[in-house]
């Protein structure tokens, strides 16, 4: 369960002391030559909690994620994990931490088995141990029998899922991964959520960003979306969708440029080759439209109440869509 | 820091331009300079000669010229034709052994042969001239032999009046003069070991470039550990790459190591040198480009300047005073010193302290520049 906020401000603050957060960021503020990255930035999170981070390029999801692995330092703010802050004590708390960063970072000469005997004794493991957790975490990519090849000869799925298992062999307790999954095939991006999803099972604390809203509604129970530099909104996705998120109803008709004014339709777009109406009261807005198509003999190709998505969400909290 | 090192040594094993850098184009250089100083060695002079003569004294002369020169007859017709390659610098000077030759010797006249040469070439043309004025002398000498001993005199006496009243003995020092491949196996290694620096400086700039420092720096591994764990790996490379041509220099141009033990300390010296500047270098520079070109000016500048292209003492006062700011000049000095002067450990220890002190500017530049380095890698 993560604290919900509407804006930079918490609708309850937990207390640092308590025990049920393993993660606390409090205050993050971050600031490049140019531009401020991060503004007033918190969150807490519980152990097990898969944890999404959605919101466009530029809203400050990887500066966060940099940040808490301890790659950039924050202006301001702090972020402890298990009690123990991450700028202060990163030796102390990197241990904890699996990182995927954005970019495939793989030596592409090495070996996938060079790569993670090099990035698992970076991280501590070794010996006979670090062999057995190199097999395991290839098994569970899917490339053990891949694993003497050169990275340079996989395709970006593979690397990708590799790039994945360097993160693991020292079996960290949270997993942050940003947008693990950019410019792959479905079969590496579905291969690689059953991973997400069987480490969060096991315990594994996720946070992944991203700005696909499908990938955060099938992986993640909780959602914080960013933009600009704050968490505009978080929470757990059927509390986002409930308390942001309206009915809406599609309707096609070829042709139809304009609709009437309807008092209990909120918002008007086009969305496809139809017409998308937000509104509260789906049962009589729809009844209204069925007797206009008959007074007009509108050729309705399609007519349905759509469930709210995380989509109308992100509109609504950051009046912009996220393709935007 | 030992995954570092493991792995970057996996890294360098695996990159082929490396391998062309700093093993196959200095064994190149080796083979094409080799090649043109051993010609030089084996025909220090060379003189064309045409014998029109043909008889057994013109044979013989040619015979006497050819233990002291590198004697090529030329055909005797169109031999006028010859004259004009002098006159194009083709070679420098033509021997012409008249019809007559022996006649003339029988009857006790003088045989004129003529040496026709290129003023512009004295250099080349003068030790021709004293081989040809010494063999006059010794035909002058065995005249005056054969008539003291008609006169009744006995061979030893003979010999003894034309005996000079000076004798010079040839005593052999140490000086600067080499062999020319003594100063060639040593330049090209010391040369090519600056180009490391390429290697050093791309090595880094693609970590920092794909992000996998970033990520190095999420894990166990101190920033520290990360700047050793990425130079050792450089040094051993240096000693691999030194021991490689040194050993080519042996084994194929008959080179002598003199000794290995501070031969070995010249070369640590200098792989500290060379992977220090380059350490330096990668965190000064702002990107691949210009690492390339500073590499570039320090090797090569660093070779003319330093004494690896020619023997130091042949470059100008000027010259050489500038290449005392160099480290190729201490490492080419020392290298000299032992491989042509058999100098010792006792010997050559200045010249490996300030290799070292090279080495640790660079080492020191780095350290200072880490957290800057490491705080761009971030973005």
């Amino acid at each position: 369960m993560v604290q919900v906020m509407i804006g930079a401000e918490p609708l309850h603050t937990p207390n640092s002391s308590n025990n049920d957060y393993m993660l606390e960021v409090n205050g993050l503020k971050k600031a490049y030559a140019k531009k401020q990255a991060l503004e007033n930035v918190n969150f807490s999170l519980r152990p097990g909690t898969s944890f999404g981070f959605l919101g466009p390029n530029g809203a400050g999801k990887s500066t966060t994620m940099k940040i808490l692995t301890g790659i950039v330092k924050a202006d301001s703010g702090s972020a402890r994990l298990f009690g123990k802050d991450l700028t202060r004590e990163p030796a102390a708390v990197s241990r904890f931490i699996g990182y995927v960063p954005q970019e495939i970072t793989l030596y592409e000469k090495l070996s996938a088995y060079d790569n993670l005997l090099f990035f698992g004794e970076a991280y501590g493991v070794s010996g006979k141990e670090l062999k057995q957790r190199i097999h395991d975490v290839l098994a569970r990519t899917g490339l053990l029998e891949r694993s003497k090849d050169i990275v340079s000869t996989f395709s970006g799925g593979m690397k990708r899922r590799i790039n994945i298992a360097a993160a693991l062999l020292h079996r960290p307790k949270l997993l942050i991964l940003d947008e693990p999954t950019v410019g792959i095939d479905p079969q590496s991006r579905n291969h690689i959520f059953e991973m997400i999803r069987e480490l969060n099972r096991e315990g594994v604390t996720i946070i992944y960003s991203t700005h696909y809203m499908e990938e955060v509604e099938a992986l993640c129970d909780e959602v914080a979306i960013m933009d600009q530099g704050s968490i505009k909104a978080m929470g757990p996705l059927g509390e986002l969708l409930e308390q942001y998120g309206s009915n809406a109803i599609y309707l096609e008709v070829p042709g139809l440029a304009e609709l009437p004014h309807d008092p209990d339709v909120t918002s008007y777009r086009k969305e496809g080759s139809g017409w998308l109406l937000e509104t509260g009261s789906s049962a009589a807005v729809m009844q209204r439209l069925l007797r206009l198509a008959s007074q007009h003999r509108w050729d309705v190709k399609q007519l349905e109440v759509v469930r709210p998505s995380l989509e109308s969400v992100f509109l609504k909290v950051t009046g912009t869509a996220l393709r935007d | 820091m030992k995954a570092m090192i493991i792995k970057e040594l996996r890294l360098i094993g695996k990159d082929r331009r490396s391998f062309i850098f700093l093993l196959l184009m200095p064994i190149i250089f080796i083979v094409m300079f080799g090649s043109i100083f051993n010609q030089e060695g084996g025909s220090s002079i060379t003189l064309r000669t045409v014998d029109q003569d043909q008889s057994s004294a013109s044979k013989a002369l040619i015979e006497q010229m050819k233990g002291i020169m590198d004697v090529k007859q030329l055909p005797t017709d169109h031999w006028e034709d010859q004259l004009d390659k002098i006159k194009q610098g083709q070679f420098s000077a033509m021997l012409v052994i008249p019809s007559g030759f022996e006649q003339s010797m029988k009857e006790g006249k003088a045989s004129n042969i003529k040496l026709y040469q290129d003023p512009a070439a004295q250099t080349e043309t003068a030790p021709i001239q004293a081989i040809l004025g010494s063999i006059s002398t010794s035909y002058r000498e065995q005249k005056l032999t054969d008539l003291l001993m008609a006169k009744g005199d006995s061979k030893a006496q003979a010999d003894a009046a034309l005996a000079s009243p000076i004798h010079i003995e040839n005593v052999s020092t140490n000086s600067d003069h080499l062999n020319m491949i003594d100063q060639v196996v040593p330049g090209m290694t010391v040369m090519f070991v600056f180009f490391i620096m390429i290697t050093m400086a791309r090595r880094f700039f693609e970590e920092k470039k794909t992000g996998l420092l970033s990520r190095i720096r999420t894990t166990r591994i101190k920033p520290l550990h990360y700047l050793i764990g990425m130079w050792f790996p450089f040094v051993l490379t240096v000693i691999f790459q030194c021991v490689i041509l040194f050993a080519f220099g042996h084994y194929v141009y008959d080179l002598k190591l003199g000794d290995i033990a501070a031969l070995s300390a010249v070369v640590l010296s200098l792989s500290i040198a060379g992977t220090g500047i380059g350490l330096g270098l990668s965190f000064l520079v702002p990107g691949e480009g210009a690492a390339m070109v500073v590499t570039q000016i320090i090797s090569m500048g660093g070779a003319m300047l330093g004494g690896l292209w020619v023997p130091s003492y042949l470059l100008p006062q000027s010259v050489q005073t500038i290449g005392h700011f160099l480290p190729q000049f201490w490492a080419q000095h020392s290298l000299l010193d032992i491989i042509a002067h058999g100098a010792h450990l006792g010997d050559i220890w200045g010249s490996a302290l300030i290799l070292l002190a090279f080495g640790l500017a660079g080492l020191t530049i780095a350290l200072i520049r880490l957290p800057g380095f490491l705080r761009s890698a971030a973005n």
